[in-house]
Parts: C-alpha cells; sequence; structure tokens
C-alpha cells in the first residue's frame, strides 16, 4: 500500500514535470502554420447506434486536437486532416470502413476507434496493413495483442489485478472499512473481466463476497437485481455497469427504499449518475478530471475550456471534459509526439519510436514498453459529491479539502 | 311493374379473360329469379359482376336507377344489395352475432327479427364463426345479408353442400323470405325442381350467355327444355 | 432459497414491468393483427413522444400530463397520416416492416440531432416515489403506468367488440374483400386504428419520458421482448398483449430473482416458444 502510494506521488511529480511540456504549452503563433498536402488520419467513430453518446465527445475531442496540432507544427511541417467515418457502433462495420479508409482512401495513419468490439475488428485490418493503430478504450488490454496497436489510457497490463486493489485501499481507508463486498456485473466482457478481478482481489484481502451476480448487457428491469441487491445488503456494493444501467440500478433501489452504503460503478455514464439524486456519493474510476491537479498539466486548461464551450454548442448536456474526451485527446498526443519524434510517416518507425519514447499527455507520462505495450497503471477513484465528481483516491490526487466519503 | 335492377349488354371476367358476354335482363320489385347452368357456365360471374368484384369490360348494371358499373364494393353495398357468396365466407373469427351486427343497416331485419327467422343462429350467437357447421354456416351467410336490409338479395348456390335435410329447411326459408317477405332475390341453384317452385323467373346460362329466359312455372311444365339445357333431368 | 419477500418483491416489479411491454405491444398488435401492417415505427413514435415530454417538461415546466394532451393527439394525427402513405402506395405486410424501418431510423436521426446522441433524463419526484405494503414496495409510476394500460386494453377490447367501428375492422382483418362488399370501408376505420395504434406510441412515450432515461438508440431496446409479447398475445388483441406482457415481465423477474439475471433476456422467447408449440386453449 505504500509502495503504492509513492508510485503515486511519483507520477504525480512526473506529470508536474513533464517534458513535453513546451510543445503544448506553447502559444500557437509563435510557430510557423504548416503547408503542403494534408497528412490524413483516418478513422471511425460511432456516430450513431448504441455507442453515439460517447462517440459525440470524442467527436469534438477529436476536432480540438486536430485544430491544435495545426495551430502547432502539423504532422512534418504539414497539415493534419482528420478523415472520419460512422461505423454505427457495428463492429463489421469498423472493419470494412478501416479497409476503405487504407485502401481506397489511402490514408497517411489511422487512429483507433472507440469501444472493445470495434477496436478488436480494426486491429484486425491495421495489423493486415501493418498500420499503427492508437486507442483509447479497449478495456481488455491482454486482448491488444498486435504489436503496432498502442493504449492512450493508462489501463496497465492487467487492470482486473491493479484496479480493484485500488478500489479496496480506498474502502480500507474509511473509518468503517466495508466487511463484505457485492458484485453485480453486466456480461458485457470488459466489465465482466473487471468484475472477476475484483471478486477475487476481494476475497484474498478477506472481504466477505456476499452475492456475485451477472446480468445481461441490455437488460432493461432492474427491479428484481434490486430486490436481489437489498436482500444480500452488502457493505460494498461494486456495479460492472455501462451507461444507464447504474442509474436504472439506483433507481430501482430507491424503489425499494434501499440506499447501497458504498457503492462503485465502473463504465456508467458519468453526467447522469452525478446529477441524479441516486448518484449521491457514487464511486467511479477516472483517469482525469477538469480540476486540480490534472488542470495544472500543460496545455490542459485550454483543452477544457475548449470543449466546454464546443460540447455546450453541440448540446451535450454535460459539457465537461472528462476521462472519456481525455482518452481521444491523448491518442492525437501520442500520434503527434511519435509522427514528429520519429520524424516519419512510416508506421514502423513510428512504431519503434514509441517503444522507445515516453509522451507527455493529458493523463501524463506514458510508456509503451510492457506487456501489451502498455505501460504503468494509472486509475483513480472519483465520487459524486453535490452533484459533482471529484476525484477522492489516491489522497495525492484530490483537490484541498475533498476527501472519500463512506457511510 | 317497376324494375328494381335493370342489366344490359353486360361483359365481364377476370383479368383479360372473358367470362360472361351480352348479359342483358331486367329483374322486378319483389321479384325472385332462378340463375340455372351447368358447372363453369358464368352464374357466379354474373353475381359478382353485380357485387362488383369482377371486371367489367361492358355493359351497364342499373339498380333503381341508379347506374352501378363505376361504384366499388362497399358503396353498391350501401345501395342495397345484399350478398350471399358460394363460398359463404363468414367471418370466422367474429361471433355468429358480431357476423351480424358488424354489417347491420337499419330497416326490417333486425337482430331479433333475424333470430326469429333462424333460431339456431340465436342459439350460437356467442359461438365464432368458425365453430358452425356447414348448414349453421350457410344461414349465417343469409342472415348476415339480410342484416344489411338489403332490397335485392343474391344468393349463390346456398344448398351446395348441406345435407338434405338442411337443404329442405333453407329452402323453405328462402320461401318465406320471396313469398311473404316480398324480397327481391336472385338465387343461383344447381337443383331446378327445387328452385322453380318458389322464384317467378328463370335465367339459363350457356358458356357465359344467356340462353334461355322466362316465368319458371313454363319450365317446370316442360322438363324437355330443362334438360336440354340442363343436360339432366329436372327430377 | 430466495425468500419470500425477495420473490414477491420480483414477481411485483416484474408484472409492472410487464405492464410497459404490454402498453407498447399493443399498438403493434392492433395495427398488425387488423391492418397487416408491421409497423415498426411504433417504437420511435414511443420515444419521440418521450423526448417531447422531457422537453417541455424540462424546458417550460409543463406537467408530464399536460405533456401527454399535447402529444397523444398529435400521434393520434402521425399515425393517420402514416396509413395515408400505405394505403396510397399499396403497402404490403412485408413492405410495411421496411418502409417503418426506414421511418423509425429517420426518427431517431432527428432526435440524434435535435436532442443529441447523449443521456436525457426527465427528473421527477414522482420516479422514485413508493407505496409500502407490508414488506413489499410499490412503485407508484409503474402502478400508474399499468393502470393506464389495464383500462387502455379493456376499453380498446370493448371497442373492437361492441362498435361498429371495432367490429368492421375484425371483419377486414379477416376478408378485406368480402368486409367491403358488406358496406364495411375498411380504409375509413383503418385511419382510425391506425391513429389510435399511434396515439398509444404517445401514451406509452409519456410513462417512458418517466421511467426510463433516454438516449436515441434506446428505440431498438424494446424490440424483442416487445414483439414476442405481440404474438403471445395473440395479433390484434390488446387485453392479450397486456397479459402477455405481464407474464413475460413477471417471468424475466422471477428468473433474476431465483436465477441470474442473466437468465433474463432468455426467457421472453422460451416463453413464447412454449407457448407455440404448446398452443393452449386458453389463448
Ligand atoms: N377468379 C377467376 N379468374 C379467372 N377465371 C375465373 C375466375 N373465377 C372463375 N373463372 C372462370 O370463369 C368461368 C365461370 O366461372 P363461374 O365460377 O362463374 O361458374 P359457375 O357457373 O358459378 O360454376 P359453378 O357451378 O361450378 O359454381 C369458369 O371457366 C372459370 O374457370
Ligand atoms: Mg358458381
Amino acid at each position: 500500500m505504500n509502495e503504492r502510494a509513492n508510485a503515486w506521488r511519483r507520477r504525480g511529480v512526473l506529470a508536474g514535470l513533464a517534458a513535453g511540456a513546451a510543445s503544448l504549452a506553447a502559444p500557437s503563433i509563435l510557430r510557423a502554420a504548416p503547408s503542403g498536402t494534408p497528412v490524413r488520419v483516418g478513422g471511425t467513430l460511432s456516430l450513431t447506434g448504441f455507442l453515439a453518446q460517447t462517440a459525440a465527445i470524442h467527436k469534438i475531442a477529436a476536432e480540438i486536437m486536430v485544430n491544435e496540432i495545426n495551430g502547432r507544427n502539423g504532422f512534418l511541417g504539414r497539415p493534419v486532416e482528420y478523415v472520419l467515418l460512422d461505423d454505427q457502433s457495428k463492429p463489421e462495420v469498423a472493419r470494412s470502413l478501416y479497409e476503405k479508409l487504407i485502401t481506397v482512401d489511402k490514408v497517411d495513419l489511422i487512429q483507433g476507434p472507440y469501444a472493445t468490439a470495434p477496436i478488436l475488428a480494426a486491429m484486425g485490418v491495421a495489423q493486415r496493413y501493418g498500420k499503427v493503430m492508437i486507442q483509447s478504450s479497449m478495456g481488455i488490454p491482454k486482448l491488444q495483442t498486435y504489436d503496432r496497436a498502442f493504449p492512450a489510457t493508462p489501463f496497465g497490463p492487467e487492470p482486473d489485478k491493479t484496479y480493484p486493489n485500488v478500489i479496496l485501499d480506498a474502502m480500507a481507508s474509511l473509518p468503517h472499512p466495508p466487511k463484505s463486498i457485492l458484485v453485480l456485473t453486466s456480461k458485457f466482457p470488459s466489465a465482466q473481466f473487471m468484475a472477476k478481478g475484483m471478486r477475487e482481489q476481494a476475497e484474498k484481502r478477506g472481504l466477505k463476497v456476499a452475492l456475485y451476480l451477472e446480468y445481461e448487457s441490455g437488460n432493461r428491469d432492474f427491479g428484481a437485481i434490486a430486490a436481489r441487491v437489498k436482500e444480500a445488503d452488502a457493505d460494498f456494493l461494486w456495479v460492472g455497469s455501462l451507461g444507464l444501467e447504474s442509474n436504472q440500478l439506483l433507481e430501482a433501489l430507491h424503489k425499494l427504499d434501499y440506499k447501497p452504503r458504498n457503492h462503485f460503478h465502473l463504465y456508467p455514464a458519468p453526467g447522469p449518475l452525478a446529477l441524479s439524486p441516486d448518484g449521491d456519493k457514487a464511486l467511479c474510476s477516472t483517469f482525469l478530471e477538469p480540476a486540480e491537479p490534472f488542470l495544472s498539466r500543460p496545455g490542459v486548461k485550454r483543452i477544457a475550456a475548449e470543449f466546454k464551450e464546443r460540447a455546450t454548442k453541440a448540446n451535450l448536456p454535460y459539457a465537461v471534459i472528462d476521462a472519456q474526451a481525455a482518452g481521444m485527446v491523448s491518442e492525437w498526443q501520442i500520434l503527434e509526439a511519435a509522427v514528429n519524434g520519429a520524424n516519419s510517416l512510416d508506421d514502423k518507425v513510428i512504431a519503434d519510436w514509441l517503444k522507445k519514447h515516453r509522451v507527455e499527455t493529458i493523463y501524463g507520462s506514458l510508456r509503451f514498453d510492457g506487456p501489451y505495450n502498455h505501460g504503468d497503471a494509472a486509475q483513480l477513484i472519483k465520487q459524486a459529491q453535490n452533484k459533482e465528481w471529484k476525484v477522492v483516491w489516491p489522497k495525492a490526487f484530490a483537490a484541498p479539502g475533498v476527501t472519500l466519503m463512506g457511510t | 311493374m317497376t324494375d328494381l335492377l335493370v342489366v344490359t349488354g353486360l361483359r365481364a371476367g377476370y383479368g383479360r379473360a372473358v367470362v360472361l358476354s351480352d348479359i342483358s335482363f331486367r329483374l322486378g320489385a319483389g321479384e325472385a329469379m332462378a340463375v340455372l347452368g351447368r358447372n363453369g357456365v358464368g352464374k357466379t360471374t354474373l353475381v359478382d359482376s353485380i357485387v362488383g368484384v369482377t371486371r367489367r369490360f361492358d355493359g351497364s348494371l342499373v339498380l333503381e336507377g341508379r347506374e352501378l358499373a363505376p361504384l366499388a364494393p362497399e358503396q353498391r353495398a350501401a345501395l342495397g344489395l345484399g350478398w350471399v357468396p358460394q363460398e359463404r365466407n363468414i367471418f370466422r373469427s367474429l361471433t355468429v352475432e358480431e357476423n351480424l351486427t358488424a354489417v347491420a343497416r337499419p330497416g326490417p331485419w333486425t337482430l331479433d327479427r333475424l333470430y326469429g327467422f333462424f333460431p339456431r343462429l340465436k342459439e350460437r350467437r356467442a359461438n365464432s364463426g368458425g365453430a358452425l357447421s356447414g348448414g349453421e354456416q350457410q344461414m349465417l351467410a343469409i342472415a348476415r345479408a339480410l342484416a344489411t336490409n338489403p332490397k335485392l338479395l343474391l344468393l349463390d348456390e346456398p344448398t351446395e353442400g348441406l345435407a338434405p335435410i338442411i337443404v329442405e329447411e333453407l329452402l323453405s326459408a328462402l320461401a318465406r323470405l320471396v313469398r311473404s317477405e316480398g324480397l327481391a332475390a336472385l338465387i343461383v341453384e344447381q337443383h331446378a325442381h327445387k328452385i322453380l317452385p318458389i322464384t317467378r323467373s328463370t335465367l339459363i346460362l350457356e358458356r357465359g350467355r344467356i340462353v334461355h329466359q322466362g316465368p319458371s312455372d313454363e319450365l317446370l311444365a316442360e322438363p324437355a327444355r330443362l334438360e336440354k339445357f340442363l343436360g339432366v333431368s329436372a327430377r | 432459497m430466495p425468500s419470500a419477500t425477495l420473490l414477491g418483491q420480483a414477481l411485483i416489479s416484474g408484472v409492472l414491468a410487464g405492464g410497459m411491454y404490454g402498453l407498447l405491444a399493443m399498438g403493434l398488435s392492433l395495427s398488425w393483427g387488423l391492418l397487416r401492417l408491421v409497423n415498426l415505427s411504433h417504437f420511435a413514435l414511443a420515444f419521440l413522444s418521450a423526448y417531447i415530454v422531457y422537453e417541455l417538461g424540462t424546458k417550460y415546466g409543463v406537467a408530464p400530463w399536460w405533456s401527454a394532451a399535447m402529444v397523444v393527439p398529435l400521434m393520434f394525427a402521425v399515425g393517420a397520416s402514416q396509413y395515408w402513405l400505405f394505403d396510397r402506395f399499396r403497402v404490403n405486410e412485408l413492405a410495411s416492416l421496411l418502409i417503418t424501418f426506414s421511418f423509425a431510423v429517420i426518427v431517431e436521426a432527428g432526435i440524434q440531432i435535435y436532442w443529441t446522441a447523449d443521456y436525457r433524463r426527465f427528473e421527477t419526484h414522482y420516479a422514485t416515489e413508493s407505496i409500502k405494503a407490508g414488506p413489499f414496495f410499490i412503485p407508484v409510476l409503474d402502478l400508474t403506468m399499468c393502470i393506464v394500460a389495464s383500462v387502455l386494453a379493456w376499453g380498446t377490447w370493448m371497442w373492437l367488440r361492441k362498435t361498429y367501428v371495432g367490429k368492421g375492422l375484425r371483419a377486414a382483418a379477416e376478408d378485406a374483400d368480402i368486409a367491403a362488399a358488406y358496406g364495411v370501408d375498411h380504409r375509413k376505420l383503418a385511419y382510425i386504428l391506425s391513429g389510435i395504434g399511434a396515439a398509444y406510441a404517445g401514451i406509452a412515450g409519456t410513462f417512458i419520458a418517466l421511467i426510463a432515461t433516454l438516449a436515441p438508440a434506446q428505440i431498438w431496446a424494446w424490440l424483442g421482448v416487445v414483439f414476442a409479447v405481440v404474438i403471445i398475445g395473440r395479433l390484434g388483441n390488446p387485453m392479450g398483449a397486456l397479459l402477455a406482457g405481464m407474464l413475460i415481465g413477471a417471468s424475466e423477474s422471477l428468473a433474476m430473482a431465483v436465477l441470474s439475471p442473466a437468465w433474463a433476456p432468455v426467457v421472453s422467447f422460451s416463453v413464447l416458444i412454449v407457448i407455440l408449440l404448446w398452443d393452449p386453449e386458453w389463448l
């Protein structure tokens, strides 16, 4: 535990000293505008279909980054153009669109899609053509078997082991640490993967697993599940949820007049969960929040302001930059650093460069030389307090005066 | 006597096939007319052409001074045509009573009166149409046509496929309808000897054309002529 | 073994959740059974209504029942106009599936453009209110929805049985040509029915706005289970749709309580298959 806390502190310091700060913080007017034929970067996002709500966030983040990069030096002094297509949240569509981007549109580089299934589909195509692919949202690192695929989000190589322990550390710090845990999860692969790890690590640390339950993704009615959660009445409720499922569960619990004592949610829709009256004190993992100390990272304040403006204009109800948007920001920061660092558009050269260098991103300093091209894990825990997400754990990342609240 | 229905030069059929040609006849108010002919000569086509479910190539059909030709079946029905199709086509998913009330229009044939006329139907009022026997279905088909309070009843082989005892029952009901009630009717029949006594006039078809028109009692008196047209004895 | 409280609670929430399946199934069942049109856009209309109720409620503070009073007639008009198109282009059962699917996709896109793909939640205090009955909790909103659904189902059922329009529709559904020959103007009745079906989508949408969180893609979330409900409840039978909805809801919920929640999606189709094979007389 101490060692981990130290690691965190070290990372915090590193982030503060970020070596690439210059490139991110320098005002664009000091540089010559990029010129020549644009470097075309192709990618898909799930602009329609069931993943559409996150794609809207990613699209805005990508547009901001392309502008930023073009305001600096572009790629190798040439302007960058993002060729964005809609994969309709379907892996098979993503697969054929990447095929088209590479062979028909002949893009110079590619950028990964969102969510595990489309990423795996696109990764197959990327591998066939040897393209470097950076992605930000594959929750199961060991599936990233292609050696030119790089994660833009610091999950670490084994999040199913590291991640539960961050949560359990946080729980253990409470005045009344939970003695029992209820693990409820969607059968969505990346959620199930984490839930299994959570159960294992909780048992290892001597917590009683009161109940382990799986539900099918797309589950409509949480009434019966809520009744089981209420009956088991564990000290800590861990929910491997996606999107709205957490809100649905908490509302169903409310209808049974039950309030979970401590509750964690895996991949919820952050806006609705924080804003819901039932979401109070909900815990969630994150890599970044629009607060200190993250805003002090180079360029983040500017990107956050820009994001807020564009998201408000696009009528998004939760117009605040968060880990979702940051994933896309990080993808472009990595690509920019790698292309300009390697001084090449050649995928092999870019991939080799990434394996040897660190990149300063919105998430802090990332490296790519570990298993599955992952570096260190950097999960944080945030809590909904007064309808806002606050980073509460590790303590080094909590804003002054903010503490983890238990029951 | 005023004419109820005047058909002149009717040519009709299905798709591109012409089945009926040169059909002209008059039906008086309160007159019952038998339509005879061998299988496939176009009897059903004639009835269906009056109802409006065939293709008309030429000719006119005038009901009480109104030309039917341009009208859709539902409009013709509203003018007073009560049809009993050869296939009966009762609404099998509706109850007996619903079959009657779904199409009912105001007039002397109220539900009570229909039940009085067909007591069997009253017993089975709550059963679905599909649950009825053949005879009951035929009664229902007739009752349903009556429920629309028609001026002209079109009956296409009402006794076909029924047990002899039911046929008798049905024919006596028909006789009451046309004689006592004075309802005008066009009755297609195979059994000439059964229908001739209860109709005033007869129309005989052969290969889509009228080959004989005249009073029914004359034909009844001359079995040889009947046999010539129908190829069967009029026993 | 789960406790009696758990089973009872699961049954209550299942039946109530099933009320929503039934409510959504009703309009679909009517147009499929009586007009031979499989209206996939029913779900889109329900969500469009939900979004309108959400918009009126959150932007202008309109109470949901007033919004419903506006949305339901609007949907009636949409439904009747849809029938005009079907009639105009002589759409058959299969084509109706494709056309209404396209219509649903267009509505989904429209919703996404106006309201974005992000989740929308109409927060009201009704959403989490419950009545306590012994050890059980009965959510007020779900209960209201089920009562409304029951009244509609019963009312529609009586309407189909007792009125000239209702009987004419059923007769025409069985044989439109014959019905026409008896003076039943099928098309005139069809406009009314198509409007009513869509109006039911408006009512369902009002409750969806209050009970669920909205996202454009959610339009398709109910499709499978509601189709199963329509078929189990028998086409064109509103009471059947409601009861089948509650049956499926209760089965799903009990499966979640006794077995595993992951069994829930299998349940509706298992019940469907069992009922199709068994073909019980009471159906
Ligand atoms: N729907 C149709 N399409 C094309 N031809 C038809 C159709 N119905 C009947 N016909 C043809 O029209 C002719 C007359 O048929 P119709 O049914 O009018 O005879 P019918 O005198 O009523 O015979 P039956 O005594 O067997 O009832 C027959 O040659 C038949 O094959
Ligand atoms: Mg015939």
